[in-house]
């Protein structure tokens, strides 16, 4: 049998900025004191959706997709995990858009932190749901006519309770808002990161999102959702990145009154014996 | 001696509650019973009927004819009357100010709603006087239902109770003397029976394995179970979900039983076939996912609120790639609650995923039943606790099973959809894929050897057997006794599991080795579908029984008599 030798070397091009996301989590994790004992990373398909398997947790890569729903009944069943959602544009505002919407407002204590290259990588350089207008391709012949995904925008809407975007391109930027994410307790963390794609997408490079990406005004008020609404939308000649929105809201999980007496793992065991 | 009892009107019109008034007060009394409902996929209006059977005996099936109608509409009455037995009554709800010269022929004709307002104060107690009067007819005491309101609205107070008892007393009255006791009725025994539904077994059953955490998109006759975890939540512990859409339903449920709790999802077959990636992702991820189907005729959205066993095939094929499953169909409630709990344990058992396949009919049937054990007993999830940091979640090992350890510990709990090696990491190594290619598959090994045997109903000489599955157990167990008084030689042969079979168990219960049974010189499969499907689950399954096929595709269920009558002919 003429076989490939196993190995669990990351599958990323050179100068992808997968790389980048990759170095700044285990950093942050570091920097957040996360136990790696109680966290699970999950993620659906794409080349972000390997990231898991390139560092050490507990891991759940699942359907393209759907890596939500599962990082939701992970939650469920043991809210005391840190349970991380990490994976791509496509997995996440594409194929798993429902999940999202609904993840949103279920506001379960889950962190997605979403590699938004604005192109599709592991299918080899489609559009991707949040691909700029004119974007071509060779299946977008003539050009993306669709309008954008506004995944900030969407998640301000249905009450997500910490909303944020950063970028791979400024490392240390990107760091301080995983280890916000990370030490946020109050519900869903939305953490859009603007990613260069080094093969597939010579529009939105390093130097395009580097000349865009300014921090989002010091007297922005995160808690204003008009205000949030505003930023959230903003795109193209100046793109902002930092912590746009906090809804206020109660997480999911606090409000079920079956969990008042402790994770359902902790529940099932102490009732096994 | 039996007879039904059979309630129609309109959605929203009580007839569902009339036809628990009377499961609930004539199973105190000591009779025996077997219901089921027959209803349109609307809120109000259409024709809805209720159908309570009775007898001296247990009872396994419903039948096509009533020996009383209670017709709460003028189409309830027109539609239902030629399905009344010769010598049997229809009470219909007539407007109390109608002349009483254009009554319908053959039918008693009460007020029902209008005695309720006046006598109750409340149209809602027409099914208080709709009780009081068919109790009349069949001669029994209005005791054993004026007991049944003093318990059932004991927390609604003295006034309610009273009301529905003169509501009654004012619904027998109206039968008259002439009328009372004239439809001769089984004897009640005084000894109080037990019933259950479907829907509660298994929800029970679920809740008492220790399930932990329930989700659903709603679908019927799927929901009944999800409501049933919600109404018991915080007694068991339970969270219950409704999920966006039943994609997110099975990898939620996928993702609560990687972290460790017992977990299940249920819908029906359109629901099913969003499924169908989660489940393929169970298998490789060798996760115990318990999925509930309750069918109902397809294709597409087909009659959402009939009855059907069409999805059996699908079942088992569902989900891309090969990996091992079990399929079990239950056939009563008792059965519905114990194989509830053998699924989740055998899911846990192999750690791979279990069907439970229901459908309409026994998601709503109700019938006798011996106590169900509603204590909590969790069931062994199989877990190992002390994997330290060397461990690896799919270790190759003899029977396919690799010690399962839970994310939170020392040991790295890692899964992966794609092809991985041992560690759960992704590989494109062919031969690490074939190793665990090849493990996951040895489990099918385990399932086949702990594969419950068929049940056999009949002598062991039968000269024909009647093959069936699921929820069609009792109507083929009525129609053996129908054969048998008609001195035909039957027996049945009922599959609990319907995959996979262990051949030795199934060919020793048809009587093709061993000495348990006689070969029959005739066999006949038995199914609420088209094709004869388990005929071909049969075939594939190699065990050598070839049967003829006697199907019903309509939508309604098969009852004794039906089957009986098409044998006989």
């Amino acid at each position: 049998m003429i076989t490939p030798r196993s190995d669990n070397q990351p599958a990323w091009c050179p100068g992808c900025g997968n790389f980048a996301i990759l170095k700044t989590l285990d950093e942050a994790l570091e920097e957040a004191g996360t136990d790696r004992r109680r966290l699970v990373l999950v993620s659906g398909i794409g080349q972000a959706a390997k990231l898991p398997h390139y560092t050490r947790a507990n891991v759940f890569n699942g359907l393209h997709g759907r890596a939500l729903p599962a990082a939701t009944g992970i939650k469920l069943a043991n809210h005391a995990l840190e349970v991380v959602v990490t994976s791509g544009d496509g997995d996440m505002y594409g194929e798993g858009g429902n999940h999202l919407l609904h993840a949103f407002r279920r506001n379960i204590g889950v962190k997605l932190f979403v590699h938004n290259n604005q192109v599709y990588g592991l299918t080899k350089g489609q559009a991707s749901p949040t691909s700029d207008p004119g974007f071509t391709t060779k299946v977008q012949t003539h050009g993306v006519t669709l309008e954008p995904v506004r995944p900030l925008a969407l998640a301000v809407m249905e009450g997500c309770s910490l909303v944020a975007r950063s970028t791979a391109t400024d490392r240390e930027h990107l760091k301080s808002m995983m280890v916000e994410a990370l030490k946020h307790t109050g519900g869903t963390v939305l953490l859009d990161i603007l990613q260069p794609c080094v093969t597939f997408n010579d529009v939105n490079t390093y130097k395009w999102y580097k000349e865009r990406v300014r921090p989002v005004p010091d007297d922005h008020d995160p808690t204003d959702f008009e205000a949030a609404m505003q930023v959230a939308m903003q795109w193209g000649e100046a793109i902002p990145i930092g912590v746009i929105y906090r809804s206020g809201r109660e997480s999911f999980e606090s409000q079920q009154p079956v969990l008042e007496n402790g994770t359902l793992l902790e529940q099932f065991e102490q009732a096994a014996g | 001696m039996d007879l039904l009892i059979r309630v129609a009107g309109e959605a929203g019109q009580g007839v569902q509650t009339t036809g628990n008034l009377l499961i609930a007060a004539m199973a105190e009394m000591g009779l025996h019973v077997f219901a089921i409902q027959s209803y349109m996929s609307r809120i109000r209006g259409g024709l809805n009927w209720f159908d309570v059977r009775i007898g001296d005996a247990p009872l396994y099936a419903g039948c096509e004819e009533a020996d009383v109608l209670v017709a709460l509409t003028d189409e309830a009455r027109q539609t239902l009357q030629p399905y009344v037995t010769d010598g049997g009554a229809t009470l219909f709800d007539a407007d109390p100010d109608a002349d009483d010269t254009g009554a319908p022929e053959g039918c008693l004709c009460i007020p029902l709603t209008g005695i309720a307002k006046e006598t109750g104060g409340s149209a809602v107690m027409a099914n208080a006087v709709a009780a009081g009067a068919v109790f009349a007819l069949l001669g029994y005491d209005l005791s054993s239902l004026t007991a049944y309101f003093a318990t059932a609205f004991e927390k609604k107070g003295e006034e309610t109770i009273e009301a529905n008892t003169k509501c009654a007393e004012a619904g027998a009255e109206r039968i008259g003397e002439a009328a009372a006791g004239s439809i001769d009725a089984p004897e009640p025994t005084g000894e109080a029976v037990s019933v259950a539904g479907g829907t509660e077994a298994v929800g029970l059953a679920a809740a008492t394995a220790g399930v932990k955490f329930a989700t659903a998109y709603p679908m019927t006759p799927a929901t009944g179970v999800l409501t049933y975890l919600a109404g018991v939540d915080e007694r068991y512990g339970i969270v219950v979900e409704q999920a966006e859409d039943e994609i997110a339903a099975v990898n939620m449920v996928c993702g609560a039983t990687y972290a460790g709790v017992p977990a299940m999802t249920m819908t029906s077959g359109g629901g099913f076939a969003l499924m169908a990636e989660g489940l393929s992702l169970a298998g490789i991820h060798e996760l115990p996912l318990v999925i509930i189907l309750a069918q109902r005729p397809g294709p597409a959205t087909g009659l959402p609120t009939r009855t059907a066993q069409q999805d059996l095939l699908f079942a088992l094929h569902a989900g891309h790639g090969e990996f091992p499953r079990a399929v079990f169909a239950p056939g009563t409630p008792e059965q519905a609650y114990h194989l509830t709990r053998r699924a989740l344990k055998i899911a846990h058992r192999y750690q791979t995923p279990v069907i439970l396949m229901t459908d309409q009919y026994l998601a709503d049937l109700v019938m006798d039943t011996p106590p169900l054990d509603d204590r909590l007993r969790p069931i062994d999830r199989y877990v190992t606790t002390d994997a330290g940091e060397e461990y690896v979640r799919y270790a190759v090992t003899d029977d396919g099973v690799s010690p399962r350890a839970l994310p939170g510990g020392e040991a790295m709990v890692v899964l992966d959809s794609d092809a991985h090696t041992e560690d759960g990491h992704i590989t494109e190594d062919l031969e690490a894929h074939l190793r665990l290619q090849d493990k996951r598959m040895r489990k099918l090994d385990g399932l086949t050897e702990h594969a419950l045997a068929p049940d056999r109903y009949g002598p062991p000489d039968a000269d024909l057997l009647l093959v069936c599955w699921g929820s069609t157990y009792g109507p083929c167990r009525e129609a053996v006794d129908r054969l048998r008084s008609a001195g035909r030689r039957s027996a049945m042969l009922h599959f609990g599991q319907v995959w996979p079979l262990k051949t030795r168990l199934v060919r020793r219960a048809v009587g093709l080795e061993g000495n348990d049974a006689r070969p029959p010189d005739r066999i006949v499969c038995v199914e609420g579908n088209q094709t004869g499907q388990f005929r071909t689950v049969l075939r594939e399954a190699g065990v050598g029984v070839e049967a003829e096929p006697l199907v019903r595709y309509d939508g309604l269920p098969f009852t004794g008599k039906d089957i009986a009558e098409r044998i006989l002919s």
